[in-house]
């Protein structure tokens, strides 16, 4: 079981640690339910302050709970592919989070985890299991970061998210990683009956490569509504790659992304299958290009395997439109101050999707990405 | 005595849009503090002025020049037309998916005008919805009048502001216009209008000093703005003759 404390040790993580995290979503460890840190190989930090929430290394989650060996590599087989075998050969030790919402637990405030490869050129490999139980509630914020001047590196992850009957999950991840780093990210989850899972993602940062594969498996009557935005400067090239499978009756699911080019490529392709009847679900996926350099592609796919599955799309790329920058330059908006508005409308968001406390730090991102700050 | 410098002096102005002649010689003058109104058939030209003036593409001027306070803005960009001080009301603007009215408000430095400005034109409740998305077709005429009101620029143009508008709203965008084109600008110079108007109920609002008809590209007759709407009512748009 986690430790309880309302404080963070003064010791645990440095002032240049928290402004890095700081920069992904991190607060104080006072003002969240639980807060995991890891630092390239190292858990610097575990601690929950709220009796509903167990957050511990995976390594002794292992040794703590029998059942978290049943969690582990089962949405994904270890052999999946030569990323994930890596990730599996640190089995002996694995490094990442345990995260467990226990059954039926309201969760007040937010949950935190993060992951730092503060290393140049280090080569990071983890694997984080999350279990929301029966019933529960929680809002989850993760981050994952290296500091401004790590250029250099390469982090791989796995992420087995378990949301059980009833579960509702809020969950927001921001990432800032080096300009030069190579990143591959694999995330599955697992919702059953009932359960309601609303998420956002945020990378904006420049990267020279990022790769993401997320498959979600959605039971009776789940609901999903999954928005993510990316921003590819130029040098930046981002691969997302998402799989919805509605395979209980009464599984409805959204997923938006939106991207921005600045002569970075993005490519998203994101696959919907109706495994069974009476489910619904929409794929949106549009892309802004701001000059010529770059590209966006969309691939949205849809497959209706069950008689009742309705499955939509729409996907839309290309270029700031010259007449809304017309009609904002004519109210005496510069063209500098009007493509920025666009872009910020285009990359806004939901506001039911971010969590209050992050509001503003995530305005923030929006508008340092679109100049060029980040 | 001299006549005074107008405030807005178009000089022969020819313009085409890809290369097809859509306005030919024409030549108004708008004094400062003065409200004129365009009147004319679909396609006579109307818009096309305001957009030429405006320096809005694809419109592009052939020949002649506009002079706005004394300055020949010709061969000025949209932006920089903008800056000094001529902005438009569209009869059909794009939606902005994502930038709220307030956002907009702020990006001009105007939110302490918004405020108020959205309550006169019943849009207190519109500040946080995306420009132009969903609106209504008189939500919008309204939205664009307030947007001239927070850009305050010294010569206003408009784009059929009451078409689409229910009665009781044509009277709030009549005074609204009224109002901010009377209003000095804040060093205190007067500002002008420029009202494109089809149905005329604006004219019993904004006050207009002159009206103008446009057929074929061309002025082709200016007069008194009341008189001549209830020539156009009787007689289509013909030239009226002398009694």
């Amino acid at each position: 079981m986690g430790d309880i404390a309302v404080t963070e040790p003064a010791t645990v993580l440095s002032n240049s640690e928290r402004e890095t995290l700081m920069d992904v979503g991190f607060d104080d460890v006072g003002t969240r339910a639980a807060t995991g840190v890891l630092a390239d190989s190292t858990m610097k930090l575990a601690q929950s302050n709220d009796a509903g929430v167990v957050i511990m290394p995976l390594a002794e989650a292992l040794r703590t709970f029998d059942f978290v060996q049943d969690l582990m590599f089962s949405l994904v087989d270890p052999e999946a592919n030569s990323h994930i075998r890596m990730v599996a050969e640190h089995m002996h030790d694995p490094l990442g989070h345990f995260v467990w919402v226990k059954p039926g637990a309201k969760v007040q405030l937010p949950v935190q985890t993060f992951t730092l490869l503060e290393t140049p050129q280090g080569r990071q490999f983890t694997h984080d299991v999350t279990l929301i139980d029966e019933g529960a509630e929680v809002e989850m914020i993760s981050g994952a970061a290296a500091p401004s001047d790590v250029h250099r590196g390469r982090h791989i992850s796995v992420c087995e998210t378990y949301l059980r009957p009833g579960a509702k999950c809020r969950s927001v991840s921001i990432e800032h990683w080096g300009a030069g780093m190579e990143v591959y990210a694999y995330s599955y989850s697992r919702m059953e009956r009932g359960a309601q899972d609303q998420s956002l993602s945020i990378a904006l940062a420049p990267i020279d490569h990022h790769e993401s594969y997320a498959s979600c498996t959605q039971l009776e009557d789940t609901t999903s509504v999954a928005q993510s935005i990316c921003f590819a400067p130029g040098g930046t090239e981002r691969v997302v790659r998402t799989e919805t499978i509605l395979a209980g009756t009464g599984a409805k699911s959204e997923d938006l992304t939106r991207m921005v080019s600045a002569g970075g490529r993005i490519l998203n392709d994101a696959r919907l299958i109706g495994a069974a009847g009476g489910t619904q679900g929409f794929l949106g996926c549009d892309g802004l290009k701001l000059g010529e350099d770059g590209g966006i592609v969309a691939v949205p796919a849809l497959d209706a395997r069950a008689e009742g599955a309705q499955l939509s799309h729409e996907a839309s790329v290309g270029m700031i439109d010259s007449e809304k920058l017309s009609y904002l330059m004519a109210s005496g908006l510069s063209e500098d101050a009007a493509r920025d508005l666009i872009v910020q409308g285009f990359l806004s968001l939901d506001d039911a999707a971010v969590p209050s406390a992050l509001k503003s730090h995530v305005t923030d991102m929006i508008a340092r990405a679109k100049s060029g700050g980040m | 005595m001299a006549e005074p410098s107008p405030f807005l002096e178009i000089r022969n102005l020819s313009v085409e849009v890809a290369g097809a002649p859509v306005l030919q010689n024409v030549s108004l003058r708008v004094a400062a503090g003065k409200i004129h109104v365009l009147l004319g058939p679909n396609g006579s030209g109307k818009s096309s002025l305001l957009a030429a003036i405006m320096g809005l593409p694809p419109w592009r001027i052939t020949s002649g020049a506009i002079l706005v306070d004394g300055t020949d803005i010709s061969g000025m960009s949209v932006q920089e037309r903008a800056q000094l001080g001529v902005g438009m009301a569209f009869q059909r603007p794009p939606s902005l998916d994502g930038v709220s009215l307030s956002a907009f408000a702020s990006a001009l430095g105007a939110e302490s005008r918004l405020a108020e400005a959205a309550e006169a034109l019943d849009l207190a409740d519109f500040i946080d919805r995306d420009m132009n998305v969903g609106f209504s077709g008189g939500e919008i005429k309204r939205w664009e009048v307030l947007k001239l009101i927070l850009q305050g620029p010294r010569l206003m143009l408009f784009d059929e502001p009451e078409s689409g508008v229910d009665l009781e709203h044509v009277m709030a965008i009549g005074r609204a216009i009224r109002k901010v084109v009377s209003m000095p600008d804040a060093e205190g110079r007067a500002r002008a209008g420029l009202v494109i108007t089809h149905t005329g109920l604006i004219l019993n609002h904004v006050a207009a000093a002159q009206a103008h008809i446009l057929a074929g590209g061309q002025i082709v007759h200016s007069g008194d703005p009341a008189s001549l709407f209830a020539h156009i009512q009787a007689n289509g748009y013909t030239v009226p003759t002398a009694a």
